[in-house]
């Protein structure tokens, strides 16, 4: 991100707004939606596997046979997990990008860590953070679902777990980009001010 | 049929289907309380899936299914769990959960399922792992367990809830005949306090713990009787599948 964008923003005089750009942009979108394909895919692929294995192995059917319920057992913990995951993950993300363009810009300009971050800092409002972390939940959700859907009804041996496994992968991460946007709309209309 | 109340598992004209492939057709039979039934029959006959459906893993295209004495063909959610507490399964694969150890395999069903303290759950474990003979491997996970100690283990997470009706699929499949044996042996002294309806491949195990054999052809049940009486019917498959080598 600092590499790709402080070219172009010196060439128009705005070398100091290097570290706002970054942290807006990470805190507002890049952290939020990265973490969440990240977890789709390292995440969500290792659910909708697990449990096909689960089903291909007849676990699932032994759970039910036992008389216990497989959907609580395995379905919701997961997904609440995924749910309250999220937000964490993102905000380590989040300071991460931040870390990371500081270090960046450090080895190139000689920037001290207080002024990088009085400037990433300096135009940073609640609204910036808050509601973009929080919309993650709502990812994790998304991720949590679609891949145990996935995983739990597959009835394929050992080829339905390839394709839980890869299809938990392509549609977590579509919808959560399809709900990106619809969030990203909402969010304008309910906090104006955070629209950069 | 008023009669199906006063046994422990009773098929009523059963048929099942997946998709266009009918696997089982029009079959009717009943197992007494402290019977062992063996099912008996070639590859894919269904034997499996008569399992299933006892135990309401899935659900019948036709016919009525009754598990000690209660029509059991349309129970859903809690009236299903009541009457599926009353079985126990062992699984062909044995299906322990991989992501527990031995000790929690056997530990779900009863902190899940009932209102007993750790101290009892702790002792119903040990209780059960000393009988099929694994007591010093409670803390081993499924996948350090040779074939024989996870058919064994299978058996025991079967056993924890103390079930009326014991489901068992293929117990020897996969094991030597020792280990075969050995199982066997579990069975025939669970025989004692337990209906069990078994079904295998190995003649020789079938014919030490069931009382009789049902046999499987295509679909349809081809014979049901004792297996000295079934050595000489009519049907060439029957026979060979009820003779030991």
């Amino acid at each position: 991100m600092t590499l790709h964008t402080r070219n172009e923003l010196i060439q128009f005089g705005a070398g100091a707004w290097i570290p706002e750009v970054q942290s807006l942009s990470f805190f507002v979108e890049i952290g939020p939606l990265v973490a969440a394909l990240l977890v789709a895919g390292r995440v969500g692929a290792g659910m909708g596997a697990s449990l096909a294995e689960m089903r291909a192995t007849e676990q699932i059917d032994a759970i039910e046979a036992l008389s216990v319920d497989s959907f609580k057992l395995l379905v919701v913990p997961r997904v609440v997990a995924c749910f309250l995951a999220l937000p964490l993950l993102t905000t380590f993300m989040d300071f991460c990008g931040v870390i990371s363009g500081f270090l960046s810009e450090h080895f190139l300009s000689h920037i001290s860590f207080q002024l990088y971050m009085a400037r990433a800092f300096r135009d940073m409002e609640w609204s910036n953070f808050i509601p973009p972390t929080l919309k993650t939940a709502i990812f994790g959700f998304i991720i949590g679902a679609v891949s145990c859907f996935c995983g739990y009804t597959t009835n394929e041996g050992a080829e339905g777990v390839r394709r839980a496994a890869t299809n938990s992968v392509v549609m977590s991460s579509l919808l959560v980009i399809a709900t990106d946007v619809i969030l990203v709309k909402m969010i304008f209309f309910m906090f104006p001010e955070s629209a950069i | 049929m008023s009669d199906w109340k006063d046994t422990a598992v009773a098929l009523d004209h059963v048929s099942k289907a997946f998709g266009k492939k009918q696997v089982l057709q029009d079959i009717t039979l009943s197992v007494s309380r402290q019977e062992a039934l063996c099912i008996v029959g070639r590859s894919g006959t269904g034997k499996s899936v008569t399992l299933k459906l006892i135990i309401a893993l899935i659900k019948p295209e036709a016919g009525r299914i009754w598990v000690d004495g209660e029509d059991i063909t349309d129970l859903e959610g809690q009236e299903l769990s009541r009457v599926r507490q009353k079985m126990g399964f062992l699984f062909q694969n044995a299906a322990l959960f991989d992501f527990l150890n031995l000790h929690d395999n056997l530990a779900l069903p009863l902190r899940r399922l009932t209102h007993k303290s750790e101290q009892d759950i702790e002792e119903i474990i040990d209780r059960v792992l000393g009988q099929v003979g694994l007591s010093g491997d409670r803390q081993k996970m499924p996948v350090e367990l040779s074939g024989g100690m996870r058919k064994r283990a299978g058996l025991a997470r079967a056993l924890v809830l103390e079930p009326q009706i014991l489901l068992v699929d293929e117990p020897s499949s996969g094991l030597d005949r020792i280990t075969a044996s050995e199982i066997d042996d579990l069975l025939v002294e669970q025989k004692r306090h337990t209906t069990m309806i078994i079904v295998t491949h190995d003649v020789h195990g079938g014919r030490r713990v069931g009382d009789r054999f049902a046999v499987l052809d295509q679909g349809r049940l081809a014979a049901l009787g004792k297996p000295q009486d079934l050595e000489h019917h009519e049907n060439a498959t029957v026979r060979k599948l009820v003779v030991e080598d």
